[in-house]
C-alpha cells in the first residue's frame, strides 16, 4: 500500500461519510449539493487509485465521472425544481471546498506522471470537473429562486 | 494493507445501502441511490474491475435518478389526475 492509496483512502473515509449523512438527512436542497459533493469526491479517489495502482487507464473513471456527475445533478434539479424551495445554506461553501481539493490531487497526479499525453488529460479532468461543480451549485442555486417557472407539469 | 481499502470501501456501500433502505420517500432515495452507485464504482476499481466500474457510473450516476424520478413524476400526476376526474 503506497501513499497514493493512503490517500484515497483517507479521501474516501473524510468524503464520503458527510455525503452519505447529507444525502440520508435535511432538507432536499442539502441533499442534492451533498450528492454533487459525493460525485467530485469518487471522482478525485479514482485519480488516486490510478496513480496507487499504477494503471493510467484507470483515469477512464474520473474522466467519466467528471462529465455524468454534474449531469446527474441537472437532472435532479431539474425534475426536482418544484420541491427545491430552500436555498441550500452550505452550497457554496461546499463548492468551494470541493474545487480547492481538486487542485492538490491533480496537481500531485500529473507531477507524478511527468509531462506528456497522460498529464494534459489529468489537467482536463480537473478543470472538467472543477467547471461542472461551478454549473452544477449555480444551477442548484438558482432553482429555489423560480421554482415555478423551470415547473413543467 | 490493500485490505485496509477494501474494508474502506465495503463499509461504505454498505452504510450507503442501509440509507437507501432507510429513506422511505422515492424521490429522496434516488438520490442516496445515486451515491450507493459511486460507493459501488470505488468497490469495483479496489477489486480491479474498473469495465465493471465504468458501466456502473454511466448507469448509476445518471441513468436510474432519471429512470426514477420520471416514474414518480408521472405516477404523481396520473394520481392527481384521477382525483380531479371523481
Amino acid at each position: 500500500m503506497n501513499a497514493w492509496l493512503v490517500c484515497a483512502s483517507l479521501l474516501l473515509v473524510a468524503g464520503l461519510l458527510p455525503v452519505v449523512w447529507g444525502t440520508a438527512r435535511g432538507p432536499l436542497g442539502h441533499r442534492v449539493v451533498a450528492q454533487n459533493c459525493g460525485t467530485s469526491v469518487v471522482c478525485l479517489v479514482m485519480l488516486l487509485l490510478a496513480q496507487g495502482y499504477e494503471r493510467p487507464a484507470y483515469t477512464d473513471l474520473a474522466l467519466v465521472l467528471a462529465v455524468l456527475g454534474p449531469v446527474g445533478t441537472l437532472v435532479f434539479a431539474r425534475l426536482l425544481s418544484g420541491e427545491l424551495d430552500e436555498e441550500p445554506r452550505w452550497g457554496r461553501a461546499v463548492t468551494a471546498l470541493t474545487v480547492a481539493a481538486t487542485a492538490p490531487v491533480v496537481i500531485a497526479s500529473c507531477a507524478a506522471t511527468g509531462p506528456g499525453r497522460a498529464a494534459v488529460k489529468v489537467v482536463f479532468i480537473g478543470v472538467l470537473l472543477a467547471a461542472g461543480n461551478v454549473i452544477a451549485s449555480r444551477t442548484l442555486s438558482g432553482a429555489h429562486r423560480n421554482p415555478t417557472e423551470t415547473r413543467y407539469d | 494493507m490493500t485490505d485496509t481499502l477494501l474494508l474502506i470501501s465495503l463499509c461504505a456501500v454498505a452504510a450507503t445501502a442501509t440509507a437507501a433502505v432507510l429513506v422511505r420517500d422515492p424521490a429522496r432515495q434516488a438520490l442516496v441511490l445515486s451515491v450507493l452507485g459511486l460507493a459501488l464504482a470505488v468497490l469495483f476499481t479496489v477489486l480491479q474491475a474498473p469495465d465493471v466500474a465504468l458501466s456502473q457510473l454511466a448507469v448509476g450516476s445518471a441513468l436510474t435518478p432519471l429512470l426514477i424520478l420520471l416514474s414518480v413524476r408521472k405516477v404523481r400526476r396520473r394520481g392527481r389526475r384521477e382525483e380531479d376526474g371523481r
